[in-house]
């Protein structure tokens, strides 16, 4: 057993047994796949109906993500300050990359877990799906730039908001916020001029449109997110807020006194 | 080679001196106490030689080596209760174990072991925010007893802890002591220090004394010290005990006051009579040999605790 299966086991098992964090990032995402299932389909011809579930179920599935990489690893990270473990691990021989892969790694798991439940209520809803293979694997590889730059937003947040429930308040404000501006929340098509571009260039909102497209179809994507440019945009920002946040972690929150 | 050796430290923050050309020197085996009030600085030694800070200037060396050299040498426990409250105690130790590069059925035996010698065996599958103060704290310190940790770094480790609580954790520092095992106790609780085979008084930054507990006490001079607790406390029943103290040193405690005089047969009689005439009852008066605490007052002429 080493670091990093030692920081997985411990982190996940505390995702796992915290009520809230169960709540907000399973139950809730779930609860608005109910909710959108059976109130935002009506005048919708019946054929379109599966796709505007699944059109929600990934919306819902993509908040699941962003709500475990930026509030619960925040919140992890400031709670392990604020009680002094982390004072106790610098005094350690311990290598600060493997704690922090071993965070990555709990947080991947854990938002695995919310992404199948989330998925599994929306397909229970009678959610639609249209894809190939590759546009499956596609999907998979955008889900897992959603979590990098949610995790990246998330270590940022949890270096600098020393406290844990002001970490995990920010982190919860921030996916709301965007998420809604972003179009995560919203067509595409019924945002402003100036949000679809902040769309186009937030990772976490880009990435979204780009499984639905791979999924569902481009009229409910809104525009055509896999372009070249605009999926080397979604890569890049994606990776780079993935890489902030793994510099401020690794720099500041294990800064010797 | 000494186990930890200290030399000249100086650390500076940007408008305070914490740390001022402190000397120390703990041998191997040893179990040294490091007693000073809030803001002496011994917080800020332990740190630097658990590594978590730097000093400014000075030699530090743990077995010869730079702290940050000698990690798997050192174990420290800080003031915090930095053990996870949603895991069990059996799961915090695993951690640790992981941390350490222990495989897992390694680990589980150690931490078996180390689970009945901190008295926790039967309450390992609870979860730690189930665990008193005491019961905590103990699982803290069997974060440092894996093997090959030699040096003990125990930060305040009995602050906050009852009695009985503080009794079994003081029982196990003793089992330890007996394993060899080189302690440096840091605390500001003079009883705490009293079973150190050295203690080194710290006082804004320096050790201002350092000896075995004994011979600091007969070093300080002091003789007899009467322990008074009275119905009020107030800077009118202090001035008037006073003038019964020694160079009028009169250290306040959490019920009543401490008073230094030599001639303490003469003296008890007259100081009930004398609270009384300012209507202060004595509820309670006794003469004591001095603590730590009294020569550090004696010393410094400031409290090594915060009265409550």
């Amino acid at each position: 057993m080493g670091q990093i299966t030692a920081t997985l086991n411990k982190t996940i098992k505390e995702f796992l047994r915290q009520k809230t964090i169960l709540f907000w990032t399973i139950a809730w995402p779930i609860i608005w796949v109910l909710i959108g299932s059976f109130s935002f389909t009506e005048n919708v011809p019946s054929e379109g109906i599966p796709y505007i579930k699944g059109a929600i179920t990934i919306s819902m599935t993509v908040f699941a993500l962003m709500t475990a990489g930026m509030a619960n690893l925040p919140g992890n990270i400031a709670e392990d300050r604020e009680r002094g473990l982390l004072t106790k691990l610098m005094s350690m021989p311990i290598r600060p990359w493997r704690d922090l892969v071993g965070r990555i790694l709990a947080l991947l798991a854990f938002s695995s877990l919310a992404a199948i439940s989330v998925v599994f209520v929306g397909y229970i809803c009678g959610a639609g799906f249209s894809f190939t293979m590759i546009g499956f694997l596609q999907s998979i590889g955008f889900l897992l730039l959603i979590s990098f730059a949610s995790a990246g937003i998330g270590m940022l947040i949890g270096t600098f908001v020393k406290h844990v429930h002001g970490a995990i308040m920010s982190g919860v404000g921030i996916a709301v916020v965007t998420a809604a501006l972003s179009g995560v929340m919203a067509p595409y098509s019924s945002l402003p001029w100036v949000l679809q571009s902040f769309a186009r260039i937030y990772p976490v909102s880009s990435a979204n449109s780009s499984i639905t497209y791979l999924l569902v179809g481009e009229a409910y994507a809104g525009y055509s997110p896999l372009s070249e440019s605009q999926a080397a945009l979604t890569i890049g920002v994606s990776l780079l807020l993935f890489v902030a946040g793994l510099i401020a972690y690794s720099r500041f929150c294990w800064r010797k006194g | 080679m000494a186990a930890i050796y200290v030399e000249n430290l100086t650390k500076k923050y940007a408008d305070s001196e914490v740390l001022k050309e402190v000397n120390l020197k703990v041998e191997e085996g040893e179990f040294y106490a490091l007693m000073g009030p809030n803001g002496s600085g011994k917080t800020t030694l332990a740190s630097i030689m658990a590594s978590v800070r730097t000093p400014t200037s000075g030699k530090i060396e743990i077995y010869g080596r730079k702290p940050e050299n000698a990690k798997e040498l050192i174990g420290y426990v800080s003031q915090e209760n930095f053990s996870s409250p949603i895991l069990t105690g059996k799961e915090n130790l695993m951690y640790f174990a992981g941390l350490l590069g222990y495989s897992k059925s390694e680990a589980k035996k150690i931490v078996n072991e180390l689970l009945n010698k901190i008295g926790l065996s039967g309450d390992a599958d609870k979860k730690v925010s189930d665990y008193s103060g005491g019961m905590r704290k103990r699982l803290e310190v069997a974060t440092v007893l894996f093997p090959g940790i030699k040096i003990l770094v125990l930060d305040e480790p009995t602050t906050g802890l009852d009695p009985s609580a503080r009794r079994k954790f003081l029982g196990l520092i003793e089992e330890l002591r007996k394993e060899k095992t080189t302690i440096l106790l840091i605390t500001h609780i003079g009883a705490d220090a009293e079973l150190a085979s050295r203690v080194g008084l710290i006082d804004e930054g320096k050790i201002i004394a350092e000896d075995e507990p004994e011979r600091l006490k007969k070093m300080s001079g002091l003789k007899n010290v009467i322990n008074i607790e009275t119905t009020i406390k107030s800077e009118k029943v202090a001035n008037a005990l006073r003038n019964f103290s020694e160079k009028q040193k009169v250290l306040e405690t959490d019920v009543g006051y401490r008073v230094y005089c030599k001639d303490v047969e003469e003296a008890t009689p007259q100081i009930v009579r004398s609270l009384d005439a300012i209507g202060c009852k004595v509820t309670k008066i006794e003469t004591e040999k001095p603590s730590l605490e009294d020569v550090f007052f004696k010393l410094t002429e400031r409290m090594v605790r915060e009265v409550s």
